[in-house]
C-alpha cells in the first residue's frame, strides 16, 4: 500500500475564511461561540452557536453550505498547486450531513405560511450529496467521486476514504473534506435532546453541560508520497493510518465502555505501524457532553495509558461543526505538527478529575510531537480515528 | 495495482413492491419478471410497498422505534445475513447507499415545530433526520461492528455501495461486508421530484448483498451465489443533474482490468424513462464494449430507488449462473453466457462499473 | 388534576408521541415498569424518556430540570402520575 501525504489545506471556520484566520483563532485560544443570528431561536434553552462571520466564496444563489465548501476546496487546491491537467484524475470525497437544508427550511417555512414558493434551486441542493456535484463540476475533478454521511464523523471518514483510494492505487491525488452550514433541524434537534450548553461548551470540564453547534468547511489535498516528492510539492504531514469502527449500541448514546472508540484508535495505530507511545497529541472529539468526554477519556486511557499524551478539544473554540468537524479538526491536527503548537481547550476552567490527561487548558502549548491523532465519534456510534505523522 | 482478494456473494436480501426474499425468491422473479403494482404518490405512479408487507417483516415492538426507511433497510439486511449464514461477531462491515434518505422523518420533525413550536419537536424523530440513520439502526439490528458507511449520490447509490463494499473486501480491509441500497417513497418528495423534472418512475425498497473474501467463504462452506471480479467508480463530465456528452469511460475499463481484462457478454444498465440519460449511457457502453450487448435495466418494473442498483448486482449473479438475461417490459429472456457488467450512470456524471461472474 | 386523569393522558402520550400501538398502550397498567431491562417493562430507553419528558412538559406544564435526579419517578406510570400531581400542586 502506498503512503499518503497532505499537500494542501483549505478552511472556512467560525474564525473566518482561510486557514490563516482559522489557525490564528485556535492558537490564540479564542472562542467563536456567540448568540445565534441566522434564524430565530426563541423558546430554546440554548441560543448560541459558532457561525461563519461572512461568506466570501461562491455566488449568493448557491446554498450556504455549497459556498462554505467552495471556499475551503478552492483554497486547498490552490495551496497544493494542483495543475488543471491533474484534475481530470483527481478523486473527490465529501463528508456532509445537512446539505442545503438551511435553504430548504426557508422554502418549507414559507410554504407553511401559505406562500407558494416554487421548488427549484433550494430543493435541488438539499441533499448532502449535492456538494460533490457542485465541487466536482466547478473544480473539474474527474476521478472517483462520492459523499459519505456518517453524522459527526463524516469529515474524517471522507479523508479516510480518500486515503484508501490513494493507498490502493486507484488514484494518485484526492480532494477530501467535510462541510455543514447551520440549520434549524440541527439546532432545534440537539436542543430537543437537551445536549446543548446554554453557555459556550466546556470540553473535559467538571461542570460541562453539553455541546455548542458550529458551522464551516475544510478540505485537504491528499497525494501519493512519490508523486508529491516528484513534483516538489510542500508536504505538510503524512496521513499514516486510520481506523473506522461501529458501536452498534444505540442510535444516540455512545457505548459506555468506549470499546468502539478504543478499537478505532488501536486500528489507526496498527495501520500506521506505530505504538501508542509515539503519539504526543490527541485532538479529541470532545463535544463537552457529560457522556462523550467521560467515555472518550476512558477509551484514550485504555489505549494510551493514563496521563502523558496531551489532549485538547478545539470544539471549545468553534463548537461542533458536524460534518465539517472531521475536516476542520484534521487541518488543526496537521498544523499542530507543522507549527509545533497545541491548540488549547479554551473554555476549560475546572478539569474533570475523571479525566487523567493534561487537556491544555486555555492557552496553546508549544510542543514538537512526532505523531498526532484526530478522533471523530459520530451519532449512532460511527467511530473514526486519523493518525498524522510529521513529514 | 496491488494484489486484490477475490470477492464472492454469499447472501442476498430483497424487499420491494414486486419481490421479497433471498436469492431463490429473486431468481423466481427474474425467471418471470412481473412489474410491481403502482399506486399514485404525490401525483405520479410509484411502485410503493404495501404497508401490510412491511408490517409482516418487522416485529411491532421493534417497529415502534424504526422509521419506515429504516424498517426497509433492516428487513433486507436480515434476509441477506440469514441466507449467507455468516456470524457477524467474526467481523462484518456495512455500506448503505441511498438517494433520498429519511425525508418522511425530516418533514414530520419540521411539521412538529411549525405546528406547536419547540414543544412540538420529537426527540425520537431527530436522529432520523441524518442520513446515516439506516446504517446506524441496521448495524444494531445485525450486530455489524466494522466499518459503517452511508453513501449519498444521485442515481447510482446502490451500485456504488456494492462496489465500495467489494473494494473493502478485495483490499483486505475487512473479510465480510453487508452492502446495498435503500430508498422509500414519500408523497411530498415524489411531488417535488416531479416538479423538478425527474422522469424515471420511482420505486422503493432495500436490496442487500453479503460480500466476502472467497477464501473465508469457502473455509466456512458458505454457498457462493456469484463473484464480483472487478469494480470501479469515476465521474463523467456533466453539469450537476445534467447529461454529459463524452462517452469515454474509465470506470468500465478499470473494472474490466481488475477482472483480468474479461469481456462482458451482457449488461445490467441504468436505462429508464429518462431518454437523454439512457441515450448517453448507450453511447458510453458502445464506446467501451465495441457493440450493443444484450442489456436489461429492471427500472421500468421496479422503479428507481437505491435498492435497485444493488438488486442489479444480485440479478447479474443469477444471470451468470442461469445464462438468462430477463427481458424488460414482458419481452422473453435472452440466452447469454460468461461474465457480465453492471453499469450505473447518473445525471451529473456519477459512474459505476462492476464485473460479475458465476461462482 | 387527579392521578387518574394524568394516567389517561400518559397513555395518550404513549400512542401519540412514543408510537405505541393503541391496543398495547391500553394494556399498560399503573404499575407496569417503564424502563428497558426491567422484567415485564414496556422497554423505554433513554431517548424514549427524553421524548416523554418533552410531552410531560407540554401536556402538564410541569418543567423537568435535568440536573435533578428524576429516575425514580419514571419507574412506572403510578410513580410518574404522583410526581406530576405533586409538581402541579406546588406550582
Amino acid at each position: 500500500m502506498r503512503r499518503v501525504v497532505v499537500t494542501g489545506l483549505g478552511a472556512v471556520s467560525p474564525f473566518g475564511a482561510g486557514v490563516k484566520a482559522y489557525w490564528a483563532g485556535l492558537a490564540a485560544g479564542a472562542c467563536a461561540i456567540r448568540p445565534l443570528t441566522l434564524f430565530e431561536s426563541d423558546g430554546f434553552r440554548c441560543r448560541i452557536a459558532a457561525e461563519v462571520p461572512e461568506l466570501t466564496a461562491g455566488s449568493p444563489r448557491r446554498s450556504r453550505a455549497d459556498r462554505l465548501a467552495l471556499g475551503a476546496a478552492l483554497e486547498a487546491i490552490d495551496d497544493a498547486g494542483l495543475a488543471d491537467a491533474d484534475r481530470g484524475e483527481t478523486a473527490l470525497v465529501t463528508g456532509a450531513v445537512g446539505g442545503g437544508m438551511l435553504e430548504a427550511e426557508e422554502w418549507y417555512w414559507a410554504r407553511a405560511r401559505g406562500e407558494a414558493p416554487p421548488p427549484g434551486a433550494a430543493l435541488r441542493a438539499i441533499l448532502p450529496g449535492s456538494h460533490a456535484e457542485t465541487l466536482g463540476h466547478r473544480l473539474g475533478l474527474g476521478g472517483p467521486r462520492h459523499t459519505v454521511v456518517t453524522a459527526c464523523s463524516s469529515g474524517s471518514v471522507a479523508l479516510a476514504e480518500a486515503a484508501e483510494l490513494i493507498a490502493d492505487g486507484v488514484v494518485d491525488v484526492a480532494v477530501a473534506g467535510g462541510v455543514d452550514a447551520m440549520t434549524r433541524m440541527c439546532f432545534m434537534g440537539f436542543n430537543t435532546l437537551k445536549l446543548l450548553d446554554p453557555e459556550p461548551c466546556r470540553p473535559f470540564d467538571k461542570d460541562r453541560r453539553g455541546m455548542s453547534i458550529g458551522e464551516g468547511a475544510a478540505f485537504v489535498v491528499l497525494e501519493a508520497v512519490e508523486r508529491a516528492r516528484a513534483r516538489g510539492a510542500r508536504i505538510y504531514a503524512e496521513l499514516a493510518g486510520h481506523g473506522m469502527t461501529t458501536d452498534a449500541f444505540h442510535v444516540t448514546a455512545p457505548e459506555p465502555e468506549g470499546e468502539g472508540m478504543a478499537r478505532a484508535m488501536r486500528a489507526a495505530l496498527a495501520a500506521a505501524g506505530v505504538t501508542a507511545g509515539a503519539v504526543g497529541y490527541i485532538n479529541a472529539h470532545g463535544t463537552a457532553t457529560p457522556q462523550n468526554d467521560r467515555i472518550e477519556a476512558r477509551a484514550i486511557a485504555q489505549v494510551f495509558g493514563e496521563g502523558r499524551v496531551l489532549v485538547s478539544s478545539t470544539k471549545s473554540m468553534i463548537g461542533h461543526t458536524m460534518a465539517a468537524a472531521g475536516g476542520l479538526e484534521a487541518v488543526a491536527t496537521v498544523l499542530t505538527l507543522t507549527q509545533e503548537l497545541i491548540p488549547p481547550t479554551a473554555t476549560l476552567v475546572t478539569p474533570d478529575p475523571e479525566v487523567t490527561f493534561d487537556c491544555v487548558p486555555r492557552v496553546a502549548r508549544e510542543a514538537a510531537v512526532e505523531c498526532a491523532i484526530s478522533n471523530s465519534f459520530g451519532f449512532g456510534g460511527q467511530n473514526v480515528t486519523l493518525l498524522f505523522r510529521r513529514a | 495495482m496491488q494484489d486484490r482478494r477475490a470477492v464472492v456473494i454469499t447472501g442476498v436480501g430483497v424487499v420491494n413492491a414486486a419481490v421479497v426474499g433471498a436469492s431463490p425468491a429473486l431468481g423466481a422473479w427474474l425467471a418471470r419478471p412481473r412489474a410491481a403494482a403502482c399506486v399514485p404518490v404525490g401525483g405520479r405512479p410509484a411502485a410503493r410497498l404495501p404497508e401490510a408487507t412491511l408490517a409482516g417483516l418487522i416485529d411491532p415492538a421493534e417497529a415502534r422505534r424504526l422509521s419506515r426507511v429504516c424498517q426497509l433497510t433492516i428487513a433486507g439486511a436480515r434476509v441477506a445475513v440469514a441466507e449467507s449464514g455468516i456470524d457477524p461477531a467474526r467481523g462484518l462491515g456495512l455500506v448503505v447507499g441511498s438517494e433520498l434518505g429519511d425525508f418522511t422523518s425530516t418533514i414530520a420533525f419540521a411539521d412538529g415545530y411549525l405546528a406547536r413550536g419547540a414543544s412540538g419537536l420529537s426527540a425520537l424523530l431527530f436522529p432520523n433526520t441524518v442520513m446515516n440513520t439506516m446504517a446506524a439502526t441496521t448495524a444494531i439490528a445485525v450486530a455489524s461492528r466494522e466499518l459503517s458507511l452511508t453513501l449519498n449520490v444521485p442515481g447510482v447509490a446502490g451500485e456504488l455501495a456494492v462496489a465500495r463494499g467489494a473494494a473493502a473486501v478485495a483490499g483486505g480491509r475487512v473479510d465480510a461486508v453487508l452492502a446495498g441500497g435503500v430508498d422509500e417513497i414519500d408523497p411530498l418528495v415524489a411531488e417535488m421530484l416531479g416538479a423538478l423534472g425527474d422522469q424515471p418512475m420511482r420505486g422503493e425498497g432495500a436490496t442487500f448483498l453479503v460480500l466476502e473474501a472467497e477464501a473465508t467463504a469457502r473455509a466456512r462452506n458458505a454457498a457462493v451465489l456469484g463473484r464480483i471480479d472487478g469494480v470501479a467508480w469515476r465521474s463523467l463530465s456533466a453539469r450537476p443533474w445534467g447529461v454529459g456528452r463524452r462517452a469515454a469511460s474509465r470506470a468500465i475499463d478499470a473494472a474490466r482490468a481488475c477482472a483480468g481484462g474479461a469481456a462482458p457478454g451482457w449488461v445490467y444498465g441504468s436505462a429508464s424513462a429518462d431518454t437523454a440519460l439512457s441515450a448517453w449511457e448507450s453511447r458510453v457502453l458502445r464506446a467501451a464494449l465495441g457493440a450493443d450487448l444484450p442489456a436489461a435495466s429492471l427500472g421500468g418494473l421496479l422503479g428507481q430507488h437505491g435498492g435497485l442498483g444493488a438488486l442489479r448486482v444480485a440479478a447479474a449473479a443469477w444471470t451468470a449462473r442461469s445464462g438468462l438475461l430477463p427481458g424488460d417490459d414482458g419481452a422473453p429472456a435472452t440466452r447469454v453466457s460468461g461474465p457480465g457488467l453492471v453499469h450505473g450512470l447518473a445525471r451529473g456524471g456519477g459512474h459505476v462499473a462492476l464485473m460479475v461472474g458465476a461462482a | 388534576m387527579e392521578a387518574k386523569e394524568v394516567f389517561d393522558e400518559l397513555k395518550t402520550i404513549l400512542v401519540a408521541r412514543l408510537k405505541f400501538d393503541p391496543r398495547r398502550a391500553a394494556e399498560v397498567a399503573e404499575t407496569t415498569p417503564l424502563p428497558k431491562g426491567v422484567e415485564g417493562s414496556i422497554g423505554l430507553d433513554s431517548l424514549d424518556f427524553i421524548e416523554l419528558s418533552i410531552a410531560i412538559e407540554e401536556t402538564f406544564g410541569v418543567v423537568l430540570d435535568e440536573s435533578e435526579e428524576l429516575t425514580a419517578h419514571f419507574a412506572s406510570f403510578e410513580t410518574l402520575a404522583r410526581f406530576i400531581v405533586s409538581r402541579r400542586g406546588a406550582a
